[in-house]
């Protein structure tokens, strides 16, 4: 109980700080609509005008209190571009995002675990040679050729012709289907690399672990020491790689999936908002990002006392 | 002359490091008799751990090479067996206690269950059995409240305790060797004191023959019927312990002796 509270207490702390700096960078150094909104020639008065009705004229401190307020009440203004609720457009955004990035997300770290774990049950033979060759070139190629050349093989009559190039009609789980697979092929391939070279060199650290030695001078099979000892021993880097990767994936990682694939995602109405300046969109998607990498951050915390008794 | 528990003959390793493979053991042969304490002396580094690894095969091949003309634990010869025959006798015919109690032991899985999984897997005793012979053997290395420290995990003990579970385990079985690896030099001297006893004494009640790993001739002249003293990994001298105090023939073992007054009041 003193645990949880004590985890709310810094997570609120952290989201603070988080938020206080993105705000920052936000104001000084982010889009500033005034001129978008006025015509040209306007007089000092005019300026003055616009400016405080976005709110640019009130003090830093104001702003920023007034920036938590909205972001703690879920009440989160209108799109200066299109007028629509912020809040809005976040609920049929975000679920667009997930449904798109769980799977390739999911399975690349899968992948990756799966082909690690094979590297080093035969660590030093052809076959740990050739993962490790395949990872190397999977963290070489660009993501470009991996979609592009996906699309053409997968979505054109180049190659298959299977799926559609781009696009998110979903309205049922074969639509999904359809639209989902190329982009988390994608996904997966553009990850793997990384993914494979990462836990491979968990499990590596592991296995050369004293522990290890004695649980062989104790008779226990290739397999036990791999799934058993290896394994469980790993998962506190297993969790911090796949948790703290949730937010990097699901920001950066649909902006460029999303706008290969033209896909009304968080990613795009982010990368929009960017260009036009739309500031509320901006303030709600940073916002949430805050408060996501903190969540996670305390989730991580929690999981980590399950899976390593050392940890208190 | 009895069946030796242990011989080995002409056994060399060789270890990789970045300037070439380092012959680390050079032609080391000895017998080990039935019941029989014998120690190896020898400075830091001479070779003492890579002997006995490689005699239970526990060398990865990424770290080095071991080979041996023969190895015969009770006359069966272990170079010639394949690894899977070579995994049922690791812990049951041949055990081995290791150097370092902070990190030999699993940190994430409780003492219960790395004790009994010896159990389980050589003696194919089900959970609830192996629990109970487990209770049992941490009861005969003198832990008071056994039940309790099944339940605990490696980083909650002290080092003693940690390496009085670690000869239950080398013991759980009742092998026919067992190779002790500097067992008590990370402990203290009273501690020290009571985990070898408790080991030698149940090596004689098991008639388990031992190899006792270590830099201290007072160890040596306490526990150990015979001696090695291994220099740079060759066993430059062997003899039975009484032997070896009053009459040490290599110069190096003389050296050994005179930096441990102690031992040569023997
Ligand atoms: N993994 C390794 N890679 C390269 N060299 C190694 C490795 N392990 C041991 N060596 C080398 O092999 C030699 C013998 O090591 P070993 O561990 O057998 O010594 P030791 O006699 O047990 O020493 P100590 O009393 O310190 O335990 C040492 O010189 C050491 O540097
Ligand atoms: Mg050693």
């Amino acid at each position: 109980m003193q645990y949880a509270l004590h985890k709310i207490l810094h997570g609120m702390l952290l989201i603070l700080g988080v938020t206080l700096i993105s705000f920052m960078l936000m104001v000084w150094f982010g889009p500033d609509q005034t001129y978008t909104l006025i015509g040209k020639n306007a007089t000092v008065e005019q300026i003055e005008e616009v400016r405080s009705q976005l709110g640019y004229d009130q003090p830093f401190l104001k702003r920023y209190t007034d920036y938590l307020v909205e972001l703690f009440t879920l009440d989160l203004g209108a799109s200066h571009s299109s007028g629509e609720q912020v809040g809005s457009i976040l609920k049929r955004t975000i679920p667009v995002s997930l449904a798109l990035m769980i799977p390739g997300f999911v399975l690349g770290n899968l992948v990756g675990i799966a082909l690690g774990l094979v590297a080093v049950q035969h660590r030093g033979q052809w076959i740990d040679r050739l993962i490790t060759g395949f990872s190397v070139t999977g963290m070489s190629l660009s993501f470009l050729i991996i979609i592009i050349a996906l699309q053409v093989l997968l979505s054109t009559p180049f190659g298959v012709n299977l799926f559609p190039v781009r696009g998110w009609q979903v309205t049922g789980l074969g639509s999904y289907l359809q639209f989902v697979t190329v982009p988390t092929i994608s996904l997966i391939l553009v990850t793997v690399g990384y993914n494979t070279r990462f836990y491979r060199a968990v499990f590596v650290e592991e296995s050369g672990k004293d522990h290890i030695r004695t649980a062989r001078a104790y008779g226990a099979s290739p397999a036990t020491i791999l799934w058993k000892h290896i394994l469980k021993n790993s998962m506190i880097p297993i969790i911090t790689r796949f948790m703290f990767s949730i937010p990097l994936v699901v920001i950066s990682g649909s902006l460029l999936i999303e706008s290969y694939f033209g896909i009304p995602g968080v990613g795009k109405i982010t990368f929009d908002a960017i260009t036009n300046g739309d500031q509320p969109v901006l303030k709600a998607v940073v916002g949430l990002t805050a408060v996501s990498f903190v969540v996670i951050q305390v989730l991580t915390d929690m999981m980590y006392k399950l899976v390593d008794p050392r940890i208190a | 002359m009895k069946q030796a528990a242990l011989s080995v003959h002409k056994l060399n390793v060789s270890v990789r490091s970045a300037s070439g493979t380092v012959n680390v053991v050079k032609s080391v042969s000895f017998d080990l008799a039935a019941g029989e304490v014998l120690a190896l002396v020898g400075e830091s580094g001479c070779g003492k751990t890579k002997t006995a690894e490689a005699i239970m095969r526990l060398i990865p091949h990424d770290i080095g090479q071991a080979q041996a003309d023969t190895i015969e634990l009770n006359g069966v010869n272990l170079e010639a067996l394949p690894e899977k025959r070579m995994r049922d006798i690791r812990g049951r015919k041949i055990s081995m206690v290791f150097q370092e109690p902070l990190t030999a032991l699993d940190p994430v899985f409780t003492i219960g269950s790395q004790l009994s999984s010896v159990y389980r897997r050589h003696r194919g005793q089900s959970k609830r059995k192996a629990r109970a012979s487990s209770v049992d053997m941490l009861d005969r290395v003198g832990i008071a409240d056994s039940r309790r420290i099944m339940k605990t995990y490696p980083h909650q003990l002290s080092g003693g305790m940690r390496q009085r579970v670690m000869v239950s385990m080398a013991m759980a079985c009742q092998p026919r060797v067992l190779i002790a690896d500097e067992p008590t030099t990370a402990l203290d001297v009273t501690t020290q004191a009571q985990v070898l006893s408790q080991l030698v004494g149940l090596g004689h009640e098991s008639g388990t023959s031992i190899l006792l790993i270590t830099h201290d001739l007072g160890i040596v002249a306490q526990y150990c019927d015979r001696a090695m003293v291994m220099l740079h990994g060759q066993i430059v001298e062997e003899a039975g312990v009484t032997e070896l105090f009053s009459r040490p023939q290599h110069p190096y073992t003389r050296e050994l002796l005179a930096a441990c007054p102690g031992a040569a009041v023997l």
